[in-house]
């Protein structure tokens, strides 16, 4: 299938028009393969991914590039259960989730 | 919904920020691109556990923003495109994908084929998103 998604790169102007990520802790609420993760985690200081769907992780796992390896992670979790301690994170991204 | 964004806003420092991407229903169009222009060929059908997902979503925030827990800094709306080769790629894409969700009419399916199979060589097939864009803080 040919299925091309934003090619204009619209989602991520959006995301840098609104939130400065850089050196931020960033958690993503419904990564799921990552697709808008790859569009700001490389300025984060780290990123966190949450999806519930494990085979979704699977592929953002191994989508994920390799010298991005110490800044991004994904969990299998929720957002009803959020397994992190309070003020963590300086952005939280709700990721067509809500 | 409101339970989750206790969460988040548990997991947030002070200052910090919730930013909420998500789809709009609003009848989106189907288009065929090409160098030449852009010409609409007709708008899905959003079907009624779309609506209600969007209205769930809106009414959520609602509760979290009258609860204090966030305070609305900025909001715009923009497009996000889908495109295909050809329209018989978008409706498999719509049949699985968006199943329940949104409706790709007959009529409009032909439209697209019909000006598509007219259109020049480099044409595509694009569904315009509406997405939200919310900052809060």
């Amino acid at each position: 299938m040919s299925l091309q998604k934003d090619p204009e790169g619209n989602e991520k102007k959006y995301l840098h028009k609104f939130a400065d990520f850089k050196n931020k802790r960033v958690l993503e609420i419904g990564c799921g393969e990552g697709r808008m993760t790859w569009k700001y985690a490389s300025t984060s200081n780290l990123t966190i991914g949450l999806d519930p769907d494990r085979d979704a992780l699977r592929v953002a796992r191994a989508d994920s590039p390799a010298d991005w390896r110490g800044q991004v992670h994904f969990t299998n979790a929720s957002a009803r259960n959020i397994p992190f301690t309070k003020e963590t994170f300086d952005i939280a991204i709700l990721a067509w989730s809500l | 919904m409101v339970h989750a964004l206790n969460e988040i806003r548990r997991i947030l420092k002070p200052s910090g920020k919730l930013i909420d991407v998500r789809p709009l229903e609003a009848g989106w169009p189907v288009e065929i691109a090409a160098a030449s222009g852009v010409v609409e060929a007709g708008r899905l059908v959003d079907l009624p556990v779309a609506v209600a997902d969007d209205e769930a979503a809106s009414a959520a925030m609602r509760e979290a923003q009258s609860r204090g827990w966030f305070v609305k800094e900025r909001e715009e709306q923009f497009s996000f495109y889908y495109y295909w080769d050809t329209p018989s790629e978008m409706k498999e894409f719509m049949e699985t994908e968006w199943e329940g969700f949104e409706k790709l009419e007959e009529g409009v399916f032909n439209t697209v084929k019909s000006i598509w199979a007219r259109a020049n060589a480099d044409a595509q097939v694009r569904v315009s998103v509406k997405l939200l864009i919310t900052r809060w803080g």
